[in-house]
């Protein structure tokens, strides 16, 4: 059995360690997907807390034979940032209005510098096609493999590929353009 | 090209360089060399994207909270009869939810910055200040944290960890400064000032060179820079802490002295395990 299979069991089974370690390999890269997602910080808190409250109410029903647990927790990632954008009645856009907390720092200039890297990776990537910019946002924000981008998403690994190479040339193309 | 550019991303992000699957498809090296740059860069912004650690650790202690408690109502079910569950299964979730809360939190409560516990650590005592009756007891409360951030700070300074001092030195800022306006607060309210007495206090002078031991716990460069941070943050806590004597309420100043006494001697401490070297 590999390592986070055991963990997952015994997180299913009712092992409070299990559930933290999950937490902890879980929490920051579904807050950077969710973040890239919806581009504010205080509704990127709140959903992937919901994230979370959904996994913990469906760990019971996961099985390993259907997909890897990344694959899962990020599905029900992706359907609370669906659902998130259809209550809000919002096209699904970036919100300009907030900054992200740059990793901990204690060098201002730097931190000036970081969030500004920040807003401009986000605006970039509010320009790509909505499914490039999800395939991006899982590879890069999430650190997602393609294979477990293509489970989290019902898509072939295939078409997950081709969206990734033209949402890095496009983003290269943009950056290029923002010098 | 998708997927040779998917396989360098997986092997970069396995921690391969781009030279060497550059090297691995010459034939595509220059039209992989931009994307492969880019993607470098996509990384170390996605990367730089962090949630707030208060903010992290709140939510951690809720959903550990909620763990713990959904698991012994699943275990309640399995045991109790069927007409016993409806009474069983609300008084369950209520006593459950309040000892697995206690439980975690207790243990806790020894749990230092590197340990996985220490998240619920400080989320209790985030809700510990949230339910606080009064704001004196919010203030005497930021004081004890203080306190503790302080022994944390000795205690990884002891272990030689001194990536964590830093830190712990601004958490250490962060609770004075709402002991500081606890105390202003109580000023517009016209609960104070009392009696001013600010007591001087130094610590002790800093050796003059780093000794052979301060250069065994790390570079000598380092050590000096980490004494001086820690000499910043102690003349800071204590411009803080004495402004806020000058102005506590009666029965806030024993707890302010003892915040005074206690930070100099974890200061001091911290000071002298640097400069003699982790054991």
């Amino acid at each position: 059995m590999s390592i986070e299979k055991d963990v997952v069991s015994r997180a299913i089974k009712g092992d409070g360690k299990a559930f933290a370690q999950l937490y902890e390999e879980h929490f920051d890269k579904i807050y950077r997907y969710v973040y890239l997602k919806v581009g504010n910080e205080t509704e990127a808190e709140d959903l992937t807390q919901d994230v979370f409250v959904k996994a913990l109410e469906a760990i019971g029903s996961y099985r390993w034979r259907n997909l890897p647990f990344a694959s899962w927790i990020f599905r029900i990632a992706h359907n609370q940032v669906v659902d998130y954008f259809r209550k809000q009645g919002k096209v699904e856009k970036v919100d300009l209005e907030d900054d992200a907390a740059p990793a901990d720092e204690s060098n201002p200039a730097h931190i000036a510098e970081q969030k500004f890297e920040i807003a401009e990776l986000r605006d970039n990537i509010k320009k790509l096609s909505p499914s490039q910019r999800e395939v991006i946002s899982l590879r890069f924000g999430a650190e997602l493999s393609t294979a477990e981008i293509a489970e989290a998403l019902g898509k072939s690994a295939g078409t997950v590929k081709a969206l990734q190479y033209n949402g890095i040339v496009a983003l290269r193309k943009m950056m290029l353009g923002n010098r | 090209m998708e997927d040779i550019l998917n396989e360098c991303l997986e092997r970069i992000f396995k921690g391969e360089s781009i030279e060497t699957c550059l090297n691995a498809y010459p034939e595509q090296a220059s039209k992989l060399e931009p994307l492969l740059k880019t993607s470098l860069v996509l990384m170390r912004k996605s990367a730089a994207i962090q949630p707030d650690a208060e903010y992290k650790a709140r939510a951690q202690y809720q959903l550990q909270a909620m763990f713990y408690a959904k698991h012994e109502r699943a275990e309640k079910r399995a045991r109790i009869p069927v007409w016993h569950r409806k009474w069983a299964v609300a008084m369950t979730t209520v006593l459950v939810v309040l000892l697995a809360g206690i439980g975690t939190v207790a243990a806790s409560a020894s749990a230092l910055p590197d340990d996985a516990l220490y998240p619920v650590k400080l989320a209790a005592e985030q809700v510990r200040v949230t339910l606080a009756f009064s704001d004196v007891d919010e203030a005497k409360l930021h004081l004890q944290f203080a306190e503790r951030r302080a022994d944390e700070m000795t205690e990884m300074a002891r272990q030689g960890k001194s990536d964590k001092i830093s830190m712990l030195t601004e958490q250490i800022a962060k609770h004075l400064d709402k002991v500081f306006v606890v105390e202003e607060t109580q000023l517009v309210e016209g609960k104070g000032p009392g009696v001013q007495e600010v007591r001087p206090r130094a610590l002790a002078p800093p050796s003059p060179a780093p000794s052979e031991e301060a250069e065994a716990y790390g570079v000598g460069k380092d050590v000096e820079e980490l004494k001086a941070v820690l000499s910043q943050s102690w003349a800071k806590s204590l411009a803080a802490l004495e402004g806020a004597l000058d102005k506590a309420p009666e029965k806030l100043k024993p707890a302010v002295e003892q915040a005074i006494d206690s930070l100099a001697k974890d200061y001091d401490r911290t000071i002298s395990i640097i400069e003699s070297g982790s054991s």
